[in-house]
């Protein structure tokens, strides 16, 4: 294989396994930001996974043939990976096939109204965004604390020479954690995020890279997630722990008949158990009904929370 | 005869779907140690058929096959680029792959005898 072709990817008749490409990208950049534009309607959070794994073939395909150009590597490449178009096709297609082929299949439709309204114990994403909502409160409380103490910490001492690196530490944590909260949501909220950080350009010199940290929407965007987290998580985690409690309380009504002198519903100074013992399994009923709107309730902020999720911490990939 | 591409195309798509996950879940419990996506791509690189596809197709199986639990992966820094992701067959991943090749050598046998009655 010839080294002379490095001039923009039209390689010559011996330059590697697809001589019919023509217009190939001359550098790596160039063939993400073309990868970047054949996605440009897919979900964000695919794209960034796809950019993620090009660049990682790329690199590791020029560590492998040192000595060669970056247009020789790629249009190498292009018959073993695939060119950006073709790439990106298979990335729209492996989507939907391979989860289709590897998920656990959805409980089946129910049509009637009965059926919908209990169906919902049988959806595993319900106890998740459930597990989510009590979850929310500590992870809340640490993504806020960090965000408060880290912002206030490193602008203080922008003063002082230290409080530079601390502010770039502090944003380079940020995204860490972003990365880690997308995996969360994903989990129990069934939101498809990112399951990759975006690359860092390593061609770019270090003070733009720096300097792209800043103007990053997302990293705001990201930013204001972490805050809002801490009134949202204490939210989700009262409205669940109530529900669940006096849901939990309602059902267990019918023990009043067992155990009359111990086991008491009261209304202020109405005792169902002795006043009204009829009105016990109705209790009990509206107790089970209860729950089960709860965790209606419970898929429904999840996915509320799973679009805000999305649309604040994945990052338009800048490539 | 662009028809009969399009049928082809079709029919190889169809049968690598499962292929595929089959073959990555063989490559990584037949290796010594974790390997990332790289290094998986170019043990398939000389593989014929429908494995002989675009290698980018690869990683999002991967990427799928340790969400369904069968694969791990840890992420270290490299010297060329950027931090790589090394997979790793999980225990479930080995019951799945006895289960799988298991249905995959009834299924070639069944489809071999049954071809052998077809003129080439």
């Amino acid at each position: 294989m010839s080294a002379l072709v490095n001039e923009h990817a039209t390689p010559g008749p011996q330059a590697g396994p697809s001589p019919d490409k023509s217009g190939l990208p001359a550098t790596i950049p160039e063939y993400l930001a073309e990868l970047r534009a054949a996605l440009a309607d897919a979900d964000p959070a695919m794209i960034q996974d796809a950019l993620y794994d090009a660049e990682d073939y790329l690199r590791s395909e020029m560590a492998a043939q040192p000595g060669k150009s970056e247009a020789v590597v790629i249009a190498e490449v292009a018959g073993s990976y695939g060119a950006p178009d073709e790439v990106a096709d298979i990335y729209r297609q492996a989507e939907v096939t391979v989860n289709r082929a590897l998920r656990t299949p959805a409980p089946p439709k129910r049509t009637s109204w009965v059926g919908r309204f209990f169906g919902i114990a049988a959806d595993p994403h319900t106890y998740g965004a459930l597990f989510y909502m009590l979850l929310s409160l500590g992870t809340g409380i640490v993504y806020f604390t960090w965000t408060v103490v880290g912002l206030s910490l490193s602008l203080g001492l922008l003063i002082l020479i230290v409080g530079v690196p601390l502010l770039l530490l502090f944003l380079a944590s940020t995204r860490l954690l972003s990365l880690v909260e997308g995996r969360i949501v994903e989990t129990l909220l069934g939101v498809r995020m990112p399951r990759r950080p975006l690359y860092s350009q390593r061609d770019k010199p270090w003070l733009k890279r720096i300097g792209e940290m800043f103007t990053d929407g997302r990293t705001w965007t990201t930013m204001l997630y972490f805050l809002l987290m801490l009134p949202l998580g204490t939210a989700y985690f009262s409205i669940a722990v109530t529900l669940l409690a006096t849901g939990v309380g309602l059902s267990a009504a019918v023990l009043g008949f067992f155990f009359p002198d111990r086991f008491n519903i009261m209304f202020v100074d109405w005792n169902v158990t002795t006043d009204a013992p009829w009105m016990l399994p109705l209790w009990t009923a509206a107790g089970i009904v209860l729950l089960f709107a709860t965790l209606h309730l419970a898929r429904a902020i999840g996915r509320l929370h799973g679009w805000l999720a999305k649309h604040l911490l994945v990052r338009d990939p800048v490539v | 005869m662009g028809d009969e591409e399009a049928q082809l195309r079709k029919f190889q798509k169809e049968l690598s779907a499962g292929t595929v996950s089959l073959v990555l879940l063989a490559v990584l419990a037949g290796a010594d140690e974790p390997l990332y996506g790289y290094l998986i791509a170019k043990r398939l690189e000389g593989l014929d058929g429908v494995l002989s596809g675009k290698q980018s197709a690869l990683y999002p199986v991967l990427r799928n096959l340790e969400g369904a639990g069968l694969l791990e992966s840890f992420v270290e820094p490299s010297m060329t680029g950027p931090p790589r992701r090394y997979y790793r067959i999980t225990g479930a991943g080995r019951e799945v792959l006895r289960d799988w090749s298991a249905a995959w050598r009834a299924t070639r046998d069944s489809v071999d005898s049954v071809l052998s009655g077809i003129p080439q």
